[in-house]
């Protein structure tokens, strides 16, 4: 009956340690988020830019005409459709999922500079195909 | 239901799109955003109604948009996005520096 008891102390201080350390980064977090709430990053912004940006870049993509001659060979193009559909929600999973997972690991700065540098990669790759094409 | 043809077209899609520009695009904007789930759905959005207009239109659709155009569009947008990432950012060190 002693034992727990000695044991429940150590404990309790760990875990006061703890729920400062969390404090302090909970506090850091609604400051920067207080600062970013000044920028238009709502889901309708976010939906909006990625919707266009990447509809766009899809027109004439290979998966639009694997899609394509796929629904033409089968003569199916409901199941087709309902395979790339599958294909593309898992892709799209995985991007934001990678991304946010990116970004929580690195800091602001790191972040914003990654995050410009991928965009322009995307653009030239956009570009090239768009000159080759 | 043939489920073979499912099968098939999931994998030729899931293959294409896997480390295309198009999911390198979504890694980026969801880091950058405050709202991942819109950039999913926005994401979600464009590629079905791409791959719909693909599967429904057929050889139609290629002709008559320009793709190129329509790349250089998005390009464009992309770079414009990555300027405002890093516009705000050096407005707030030169307010730090006054």
């Amino acid at each position: 009956m002693i034992e727990p008891i000695q044991k429940e102390q150590p404990e309790r201080s760990q875990s006061a340690a703890f729920s400062e350390s969390e404090w302090d980064s909970v506090s850091d977090h609604s400051q920067e988020s207080l600062l970013k709430k000044k920028r238009p990053s709502g889901f309708w912004a976010a939906f909006g830019s990625t919707f266009l940006t990447i509809f766009l870049a899809e027109m004439g993509d290979k998966t639009q005409l694997a899609t394509l001659l796929m629904s033409a060979e089968s003569h199916s193009p409901g199941i087709v459709f309902a395979g790339a559909a599958l294909a593309l929600v898992t892709t799209s999973l995985l991007g934001v999922w990678i991304g946010c997972w990116l970004a929580s690991r690195v800091s602001p700065r790191t972040r914003e500079i990654a995050v410009a540098t991928l965009l322009l990669i995307v653009s030239m790759l956009l570009l090239g195909s768009a000159v080759t094409s | 239901m043939d489920w073979q043809l499912l099968g098939i077209s999931f994998l030729t899609v899931f293959m294409a799109e896997l480390g295309d520009k198009s999911q390198i695009a979504a890694i980026a904007l969801s880091g950058g955003s405050r709202s991942p789930r819109g950039v999913f759905c926005g994401s979600v959005v464009a590629l079905l109604l791409a791959s719909l207009l693909g599967a429904i239109a057929g050889e139609g659709a290629a002709q008559v948009l320009p793709a190129s155009l329509l790349k250089a569009i998005a390009a464009i947008g992309f770079i414009l996005m990555a300027l405002t990432i890093l516009w705000p950012h050096s407005e707030e060190g030169r307010r730090g520096e006054e």
